[in-house]
């Protein structure tokens, strides 16, 4: 029996309405309820949103010598997934990219869906990138940081990594000055990955970073830089630093530390030599010191000028016994004396009329044991032993600048003051920000504090310059001009607390000129030079510095200062 | 009317068009000032010139002497002339018994 072919369409109009109903239903689902849902999904198919990186601020000089700056770069990536023949790619692309194929064709075949094959590549060698059209081959814009001028001031200005990011100096410093805003671009982009002319085309432009003006005057810092490397080669030391500063504005003009590296192959150098050690690393400053010891003598009148202390060559102090580097007779010194022949007994016999509290004030008031606020990162305080914890030989060797530690910053910030009539200022080794119109920010003014009297500093200048006409640091004389100056040569602590090294010194000389008109301030310091002392070892140093300074800056000669009382006959 | 809107339409799209390319031009010529900017740098780094003078023979004198013109304000007695104390710069009267004490 067959069924009546009525029922047969009645059955089969059923099974297409249904279907139709399916189907209907369907596409109210899609075109009504889920129609934003699925509406967003095709949008988010077709739009792409790039970033775009913001141009990294330049680091200038004082003078607009630029020292950092950023050029258009690309980085070129592969997917892996995308490429059918990766040794034809490779071959294509090793000698735009100075990679070798072997190496390109492992990161061709390597798992995943990206992979960079080169970093911060030129414009030049990415346009022809580009025209080459290889399938799963892209480009990235980035920048690439350049230091024009190579290891000029490197530990001063640090570097950036991969990624754009400073990790020393001032481009870590000043990294949310430098870095500017990103922007981003958003396509609606073809089956073909062309733009659809009508689409999305968004753009939200990147803000540039604003440009950092240093304090540095890029000539002066490679004359130091090259006489600091000369005196270490010279002198066979391990390594040395070189601070030259304006006294009235304390305004850093260069600032060297050896050994030094490139900046722009900053992964070829020892991490080691990434430091600014005249900022970060302190040291106990020996002698240089002494000047402190003399302005608190001074200010608090504990001993006349004129006076004159008998000074032996030994002297015992707690469990110890001080001496001074040459046997001598009982000698008698006035305090210039003492100062000009670097005595540390006289310096002893000084600071116990002083008294410990007072030196304490002192010291911290010339700036010791604490950061100056330079603004660099990782600046360390020093060292000073809490007032508490002092006894008798600890004031004493303090006196001679040995049991407390500096950065050599903090150093040449001590003579700054006295070269700038006892006022002292902070340092600045920023001047201000260039922004995007071009107007320099200036910095804000630096703090000053009043730390001894005129004065007070004029009398500590005569002793200075005492010390280089006729003292132990006659290897700082600068025909023409009056220098002021201290030498210093301090033993070096052994890192675990027990002691000095044995027959290891750091070799020092600190000083201004003109003396009469101050108008900068050089140190030189050389970590365990041949010739040990800081009279025979930096003051050389310091003198070449300070005669490049002379030319540069057109320092004139000034006024003489009169020598201070002295006991000892001159000459 | 339409013609006209057509024309109008055209001449935007071309407009557009110049647009375009006068900004790509601009990224360019920015771009390649960037590079000539760093390339500035990069020749007058005193580095890179004191190196070039190396190799062409010229030096620093050893000695260096600074002179000032007899009554310029300068603070030297007028006639003075500072290289007469040349010896004292060469450290002659700076023996080595005058270095600072190591302590």
């Amino acid at each position: 029996m067959s069924r009546p072919p009525a029922g047969r369409l009645v059955a089969l109009f059923a099974l297409m309405t249904f279907a139709f109903g399916a189907i209907s239903v369907r596409l109210v689902v899609l075109q009504v309820s889920q129609a934003q849902e699925l509406e967003d999904r095709a949008f988010d198919q077709r739009v792409r949103t790039i970033d775009l990186p913001a141009q990294r601020g330049q680091i200038l000089d004082r003078n607009g010598a630029r020292l950092a700056l950023s050029t258009p770069a690309d980085d070129v990536y592969a997917d892996p997934q995308l490429i059918d023949d990766p040794w034809a790619a490779a071959t294509s692309l090793s000698p735009l990219l100075g990679v070798g194929v072997p190496d390109l064709v492992h990161a061709m075949t390597s798992e995943g869906t990206f992979v960079y094959l080169a970093r911060h590549l030129g414009r030049g060698a990415s346009d022809r990138i580009q025209r080459l059209a290889l399938p799963g081959i892209g480009l990235l814009p980035t920048s690439k940081r350049s230091y024009p001028a190579g290891p000029l001031a490197s530990q001063v200005l640090g570097f950036v990594g991969t990624d754009g990011v400073g990790l020393t100096g001032l481009e870590l410093g000043y990294q949310d000055v430098l870095a500017g805003t990103p922007g981003e671009r958003t396509n609606e982009l073809g089956l073909s990955g062309q733009a659809i002319v009508s689409g999305v085309d968004e753009e939200r432009a990147p803000v540039a970073g604003a440009s950092v003006v240093t304090t540095i005057d890029r000539e002066l810092q490679f004359q130091a830089q090259a006489a600091l490397e000369q005196a270490v080669e010279e002198q066979g030391a391990r390594g040395g630093t070189v601070i030259v500063m304006d006294p009235r504005t304390a305004e850093v003009l260069a600032m060297a530390s050896n050994p030094s590296f490139d900046p722009n192959a900053f992964e070829n150098a020892p991490s080691a030599t990434y430091r600014n050690r005249a900022v970060t690393d302190a040291y106990e400053p020996g002698s240089t010191n002494k000047v402190i010891t003399a302005a608190a003598a001074i200010q608090e009148r504990a001993i006349p000028l004129g006076s004159r202390l008998t000074v032996p060559w030994t002297m015992p102090v707690g469990d110890y016994i001080i001496h001074d580097s040459q046997a001598h007779a009982p000698m008698q010194m006035t305090l210039g004396d003492i100062v000009a022949e670097s005595s540390n007994i006289g310096a002893v016999m000084v600071a116990d009329r002083v008294g410990a509290s007072t030196l304490a004030t002192y010291l911290a008031r010339f700036g010791l044991g604490r950061a100056t606020g330079v603004g660099f990162p990782g600046e360390s305080n020093g060292i000073i032993l809490p007032l508490d914890q002092w006894n008798d030989t600890i004031l004493a060797t303090t006196a001679y600048g040995q049991g407390i530690a500096a950065t050599p910053l903090q150093m040449v910030s001590v003579y700054s003051t006295i070269a700038n009539d006892g006022r002292w200022v902070q340092p600045k080794l920023v001047r201000g920000t260039i922004g995007p119109d071009g107007s320099l920010d200036a910095s804000e003014v630096a703090p000053a504090r009043r730390v001894v009297s005129a004065g007070t500093a004029r009398m500590v200048t005569r002793m200075l310059a005492y010390a280089v006409e006729d003292g132990t640091g006659t290897n700082a004389q600068i025909p023409g001009y009056q220098v002021a100056g201290k030498t210093g040569t301090a033993r070096i602590p052994t890192g675990d607390g027990s002691g000095y090294l044995e027959g290891q010194y750091i070799a020092s000389f600190i000083g201004f000129l003109p003396a009469g008109d101050p108008k900068v301030v050089v140190a030189a310091i050389l970590d365990r030079p041949a010739t040990v002392y800081g009279g025979l070892a930096a003051a050389p140093l310091f003198k070449r510095v300070a005669l490049a300074a002379i030319a540069r800056l057109d320092i004139a000669p000034a006024d003489r200062v009169p020598l201070p009382p002295h006991a000892l006959p001159i000459g | 009317m339409v013609f006209g809107i057509v024309v109008v339409n055209v001449l935007l799209a071309q407009t557009s068009f110049r647009i375009g390319e006068a900004e790509r031009r601009l990224e360019g010529l920015s771009e390649d000032n960037l590079e000539l900017v760093r390339e500035q740098a990069t020749l007058s780094a005193p580095g890179r010139i004191s190196a070039w003078a190396s190799r062409h023979g010229m030096r620093l004198p050893d000695d260096i002497r600074i002179l000032h013109a007899p009554g310029s304000g300068s603070g030297e007695p007028a006639g003075a002339d500072p290289s007469t104390q040349a010896t004292d710069a060469q450290g002659t009267r700076g023996p080595a018994a005058k270095g600072d004490p190591p302590t």
